[in-house]
């Protein structure tokens, strides 16, 4: 099992982390070095065993809930940081809280300020407090596991992995991704969407939704400024491909001759029926994140600005269905449009058309 | 004998295959026991299984039976049956991916 171990370390090294070998030399390294790939898939193999209960963590924070309280200020971020050591094990050690000076670990100097750009998006374009909207304290655990491709809310806090340096790079790396995996956990707080079929694909989008509002509020991007990706920066060098997923051209955002094509649809004359990943969940999403993207557009200017107050009211307004469609979804995005705006404003007019150009019905 | 492990979702998406073929006998001999040491019938069947935002899901085919794991239910028996199968696919060649 450990005949590729040259090729394995070549490659691990040649898609690291402070690499000065130019991109064209890497992709030639990797074309000529493919068996590193499964290097890369063996490293994520070791950071399988996460035992902690999701469901039961999520039952417990579900009954501290609130709606979010608009209208009152929200408070500043309280931020802790801790390092699981390349082991399974959350939370881990200490390594940096709230107002304390950066530690030099770049992994936990940019989860600790990752979760800053959240708090703020949700603070100053929604009145939001926190996660939960009562001031949550934001917890992260970085390094864990080993060279685990991975990150994830687990009900109460950040878990990042280091990737495993051949296909993926750390992934704290990249602000969408982070501000993806809080969503998560804003979702959870206003009541859930299931995570299979269309209302799992509805949980993925709004994560790559607010993802994206982080990164672009961040950046102080407009709509025609911001790259509308998900998860730039995590592949290596090797990978041909700029992200994981494109709010703006679904099925577009790599296409590798190891990892083959962006498997997202862009309408619903393209909607994938699957049993894996839960029925789809990050592949249909891109249905309806292309219809945010196209409403954005539509209405220029910044997209934390109307677009998507007519997203958040959608999602913490309380009418959406656990098990809720896409249609369902539009309809309500298409009521929230409405009241926000008024009957045949250009916001109402620009939710109604996005959700025609990608055929889903209202 | 064939066994089959595909892992899906991540936040990432991205399908991977580990396909393995043992020839009979000695290499049958040496997996039976690892097929055998998982609770195949106590587990959801295809659909049933549900995961939890951005973690893994894993579809473990050994012949004709199938099993379908959370990333956090992925422990004991089924961790070995897949590391093992992982490992060894991997000795073959590249993860197929898709």
């Amino acid at each position: 099992m450990f005949r590729s171990v040259a090729y394995r370390s070549a490659a691990y090294r040649s898609g690291g982390y402070c690499s000065i070998v130019p991109p064209y030399l890497l992709r030639r390294l990797a074309a000529q070095q493919e068996p590193g790939f499964s290097g890369a898939a063996e490293a994520a193999q070791k950071a399988l065993l996460h035992v902690k209960s999701f469901q039961a963590a999520r039952a417990e924070l579900t009954l501290l809930a609130v709606p979010a309280a608009r209208g009152l200020k929200p408070g500043a971020p309280e931020r802790t940081i801790y390092d699981a050591r390349s082991l399974e094990q959350l939370p881990g050690s200490l390594v940096r809280n709230e107002g304390k000076p950066p530690s030099g670990d770049p992994a936990a100097d940019e989860a600790y300020d990752g979760l800053g750009h959240t708090h703020r998006l949700y603070a100053d374009a929604f009145g939001r407090d926190s996660i939960d909207g009562k001031g949550l304290p934001l917890e992260a655990t970085v390094h864990y596991g080993k060279r685990y491709d991975n990150a994830f809310w687990d009900g109460r806090q950040m878990v990042f992995g280091d990737g495993d340096g051949v296909v993926f790079e750390r992934f704290t790396k990249s602000l969408s991704v982070i501000g993806h995996e809080l969503a998560h956990g804003v979702t959870q707080f206003s009541g859930g969407l299931n995570y299979r079929n269309q209302a799992g694909a509805l949980n993925e989008s709004l994560s790559d939704v607010f993802g994206a509002l982080v990164e672009q509020y961040a950046k102080q991007q407009s709509t025609a400024e911001a790259s509308w990706l998900i998860g730039e920066g995590l592949f290596t060098d090797q990978v041909q491909g700029a992200a994981l997923r494109s709010m703006k051209a679904p099925g577009t955002a790599y296409d590798d001759d190891v990892l083959g094509k962006d498997p997202q649809p862009d309408s619903m004359d393209s909607y994938v029926r699957t049993s894996a990943d839960n029925g789809g969940v990050h592949i249909n999403s891109g249905i309806p994140n292309r219809a945010f993207c196209l409403v954005a557009t539509a209405l220029g200017g910044n997209a934390w600005d109307a677009p998507a107050q007519i997203w958040y009211d959608t999602l913490t307004g309380g009418t959406l269905a656990p098990n809720a469609t896409f249609g369902a979804f539009a309809k309500a995005t298409v009521a929230s449009a409405k009241e926000l705006f008024g009957a045949d404003s250009k916001e109402h007019d620009a939710v109604r058309s996005a959700w025609e150009t990608v055929k889903v019905k209202l | 004998m064939k066994i089959i492990v595909q892992r899906s979702g991540g936040v990432a998406g991205m399908k991977r295959t580990w396909t393995v073929r043992p020839e009979p006998p000695e290499d049958t001999d040496r997996w039976q026991p690892l097929i055998e040491a998982c609770p195949w019938d106590d587990v959801a069947g295809p659909g049933e299984a549900t995961g939890q935002p951005d973690r893994f899901m894993y579809s473990i085919r050994a012949d004709q039976r199938r099993a379908v794991l959370p990333e956090r239910e992925l422990t004991g028996p089924w961790r070995d049956l897949v590391e093992c199968a992982r490992a060894a696919a991997e000795e073959a060649g590249p993860a197929e991916i898709g």
